[in-house]
């Protein structure tokens, strides 16, 4: 063979092998994907590639969730009107949508407004948390964007939310040139991207595969062109394509799978840290044994969360007892209850059962934080109670009928899940502690007004030492007098290809794939 | 004939109006709220009303059904619970796949089964017949999920002569979708690289899944051919001297097809109706995986979807074998 041909070979070869580190290819279970249009989409792995698609005002960073930082505004400043709370953001100058036109404040209105028309699943965030209202955001300049939310709303909590998707800002024009009668574009923006985000999105396969490019106009360049993510619901599939290097990136992965892949050096194991709480939660509505305090008290003292944690969980998550998570702020990592049985069996003699307390513990058919198997959980806590003399007898049931027991409290003690719907201490706060907001307090008829108040008043704090001090005080008081018992807050871990770097997957779900780069 | 082949059509609309009629009310005696379902943890109770009204939950039973049939009559199957998009617009985006892996799976059934079976019965009791009935035996007994990971592992993973799951490979550009069915979208974009590898991705998932109709058919074939053999106009056959081809492909094979093609017709169908598991494990985008989806989140105006487009396909299919019978056997005739 000539030697020119041997040179051409090696470098078609070549050629082959960086267009292959040039692709990223992320396999997952996304079959809850039904939106990609970001003042919509609502679900975990929509939000994740939307977060991709568009940028927001202001952002976070990595796994810190308290501590702002600009994006498309390079400024912004907060002031107390005599009604309102007055929000400035000034805009840089140049960032451009994938379309080439540049972003401007009337698309920043555009966006706003349109969330509030869409009234997709996550509007309430603007609606009632930050009780935006029509017509209150306004362009000052073409660089200038001035928000206005009433004195009663969080301008903390407002901006947290605009860090989420709800906040992505999108072309107003290509969105408007794409409307279906009043849709403001949302049939186009289902399945095409028009924002100013790193990628930008090629196609959707439904039930198959999304294809990300890299936005050609992006202020922000990502490091990996081209991003596949392929559907792959099997979890023993899921190992196969990670280790014959179909794919690059597996999220899904059972933990024997995950202890095969850490032993192997050509691949990692990387801990998404999450914002979920597993908790217990009792119903202490009139007449029921949980309304009394000591019988609280006695199920604190009788669930072994240290084996939960290390055993059933193989550390994919760590133990928590209060309702602020770790990454937020407040967070209060006390954890004075220890496993006790007999002390439990004490407390629940001295509320008036000495013979012990049989009750009904609810839990999901399907996997808890953790990627552990909910009636498992349920059998490790009933374990552990019937030492203290707490009975429970497990009811598995699907998860949507969970919900809608719990919805109606008609559950007497239910194991389940949590997320804040934004990355605020109030995102828990209010849920947990405050009745009127008609969630966790509601359904568990916890209905303490000092509680709610507490929740209210640290809410609308400005002042981040001030705040903390509030929800230390409120998640010692709801840990010692309120229905739940929080077991652990999961972690989530994902098999990664040894030749993947600067994966990284932050509490809120988010994960910035152009930070990700990829060894031929 | 015409006024036959109206009437059973007529007939298909009446089945599918059943079918609607059937799961509407199954998909009522489920104790759990849709809504519920649909919205998550989070969800208020203002959202939730919400969508009742938009979905029109919140009207009595017989007002939703009767809404159901007004759309259907329009070919407007509503709108998923789930993907808040038109079921149809979901259908068409689900099948294709269903229909590029069924057909294949079929060929597989057909060109494995068939020629097995004949061969069986051709030499019955002796060690051809007994191979393709321990093969029969293995095939049709082996769960689908087995075999199905286990020479994904075995090709994709330990050897790699196989791709992996999915229609094509990450690395190739998707040829532009048209028929959604990947294969021929490749030769329609004339690029054969996505063509080679869009076949190589269905080989496996076809083989899994028509293995097992193999299995049902080769002993069909076989049972049906034995019958046939010992009729008296076959041993005249072999008497009159006619080779052996002649004997069994024009006299033997044509009356055993009776059977045979019913069977046939039901496997089409069972394979038009989607395979969950085939396609959970191959990540395959087909009616299956979306129909169980759908049922899992109370979606019922996709289940509605799904069943009444198989339905559909069912009758149809019958009514397809029903003609072919009568083009098979002269003694049937329809008026």
């Amino acid at each position: 063979m000539k030697r020119w041909v041997v040179w051409l070979l090696a470098f078609l070869g070549l050629a082959v092998a960086q267009d292959r580190a040039q692709v990223l290819v992320y396999g997952g279970d996304w079959t809850d994907l039904i939106t990609l249009d970001p003042q919509v989409v609502y679900e975990f792995s929509g939000v994740m590639i939307a977060d991709n698609l568009y940028e927001t005002l202001v952002r976070f960073e990595g796994n810190d969730l308290s501590t702002l930082r600009p994006g498309l505004a390079e400024s912004w400043k907060v002031e107390r009107g005599t009604t309102d709370w007055i929000l400035t953001f000034k805009l840089r100058k140049g960032s451009r949508f994938s379309t080439g036109r540049e972003v401007t404040a009337k698309d920043v209105v555009y966006s706003f407004e349109r969330a509030l028309a869409l009234k997709g699943p996550g509007s309430f965030l603007f609606t009632e948390i930050a009780q935006l209202k029509p017509g209150a955001t306004k362009a000052l300049d073409p660089y200038t964007v001035e928000v206005r939310i009433p004195k009663a709303a969080s301008p903390q909590s407002f901006l947290s939310i605009l860090t989420f998707t709800l906040g992505g800002i999108v072309d107003s024009e290509e969105a408007q040139k794409n409307a279906k009668g009043n849709d403001y574009g949302k049939d186009f923006l289902t399945n095409n991207s028009a924002g100013s985000g790193p990628y930008r999105l090629v196609r959707w396969d439904r039930g198959n595969q999304v294809i990300l490019e890299a936005n050609p106009y992006a202020r922000i360049k990502p490091k990996v062109q081209r991003v596949v993510l392929r559907y792959i619901q099997e979890p023993a599939v899921l190992r196969t394509a990670l280790e014959s290097g179909e794919i690059d990136i597996a999220e899904g992965l059972t933990p024997e799978a995950l202890r095969a892949i850490a032993a192997n050096p050509r691949f990692k194991v990387v801990r998404a840290e999450t914002l979920r709480l597993q908790y217990l939660a009792m119903n202490m509505k009139p007449g029921s044994p949980f309304a009394n305090p000591k019988v609280r008290e006695a199920v604190r003292w009788a669930v072994n969360q240290d084996e939960l944690v290390q055993g059933l969980l193989q550390g994919n998550g760590v133990k928590m007892q209060t309702f602020i998570p770790k990454g937020l702020l407040g967070y209060n990592p006390t954890t004075p209850y220890k496993y006790d049985p007999a002390r439990a069996r004490k407390l629940l003699a001295e509320a008036g059962y000495p013979q012990g307390l049989d009750f009904e513990l609810l839990a999901s058919t399907g996997i808890c934080g953790g990627g552990v198997p909910c009636p498992d959980v349920a059998a490790k806590v009933q374990a552990d109670m019937a030492k203290a003399g707490l009975r429970a007898r497990i009811r598995t049931i699907a998860n949507a009928e969970l919900l809608a027991t719990y919805r109606a409290q008609n559950h007497q003690m239910v194991l389940a899940g949590w997320s804040p719907d934004f990355p605020d201490p109030d995102g828990n706060a209010t849920p947990w502690s405050d009745f009127n907001a008609r969630s966790l307090a509601w359904r568990n008829s916890y209905n303490d007004e000092v509680a709610a108040k507490l929740a209210r008043q640290a809410a609308l704090e400005a002042e981040p030492e001030k705040r903390k001090a509030l929800y230390r005080i409120l998640t010692e008081k709801v840990l010692r007098e309120g229905p739940y018992v929080v077991l652990y807050q999961p972690a989530q871990p994902i098999g990664l290809s040894a030749k993947v770097e600067g994966f990284l997957k932050n509490p809120m779900m988010s994960v910035p794939l152009w930070q990700v780069s990829k060894q031929p | 004939m015409v006024a036959y082949l109206l009437r059973r059509l007529f007939m298909v609309l009446f089945v599918g109006v059943g079918i609607t009629f059937v799961t509407f009310f199954i998909a009522q005696v489920i104790p759990i709220d849709p809504a519920v379902a649909a919205l998550g943890e989070n969800a208020r109770e203002e959202q939730i009303q919400e969508f009742r009204k938009r979905y029109g939950l919140d009207q009595p039973l017989l007002v939703q059904y009767s809404i159901y049939l007004q759309r259907l009559l329009q070919l407007d199957l509503g709108r998923s619970l789930r993907t808040g998009r038109p079921v149809a617009e979901d259908l068409k985006e689900f099948f294709p796949a269903t229909l590029e892996l069924a057909l294949s799976a079929f060929l597989v059934a057909v060109l494995l089964g068939l020629p097995a079976g004949v061969w069986a019965a051709l030499r019955q009791n002796r060690p051809p017949d007994l191979l393709v009935r321990l093969m029969a035996l293995l095939l049709g007994s082996t769960p689908v999920f087995f075999l199905a990971i286990l020479l994904l592992d075995l090709l994709h993973r330990r050897l790699g002569v196989l791709p992996g799951p999915g229609r094509l490979d990450p690395y190739l550009i998707p040829p532009p979708p048209v028929t959604g069915l990947v294969t021929v979208d490749a030769l329609l974009a004339r690029n054969f690289a996505a063509f080679q590898d869009a076949l190589a991705h269905l080989f496996l998932p076809a083989f899994v899944l028509g293995s097992a109709s193999a299995a049902l058919l080769a002993r069909m074939v076989r049972a049906a051919m034995l019958e046939v053999l010992s009729q008296d106009y076959v041993r005249t056959a072999w008497a009159k001297g006619l080779s052996e081809r002649q004997v069994v492909f024009r006299h033997a094979l044509k009356n055993a097809a009776l059977p045979v093609l019913t069977l046939l017709g039901g496997l089409m169908g069972g394979l038009l109706s989607g395979a969950v598991l085939t396609e959970t494990i191959f990540s395959w985008p087909g009616l299956g995986r979306y129909v169980t989806q759908s049922a899992t989140s109370l979606d019922f105006p996709a289940v509605m979807g799904v069943t009444l487009l198989v339905g559909v396909i069912y009758s149809l299919l019958n009514l397809a074998v029903d003609l072919l019978y009568a083009l098979l056997d002269p003694r049937i005739r329809y008026a």
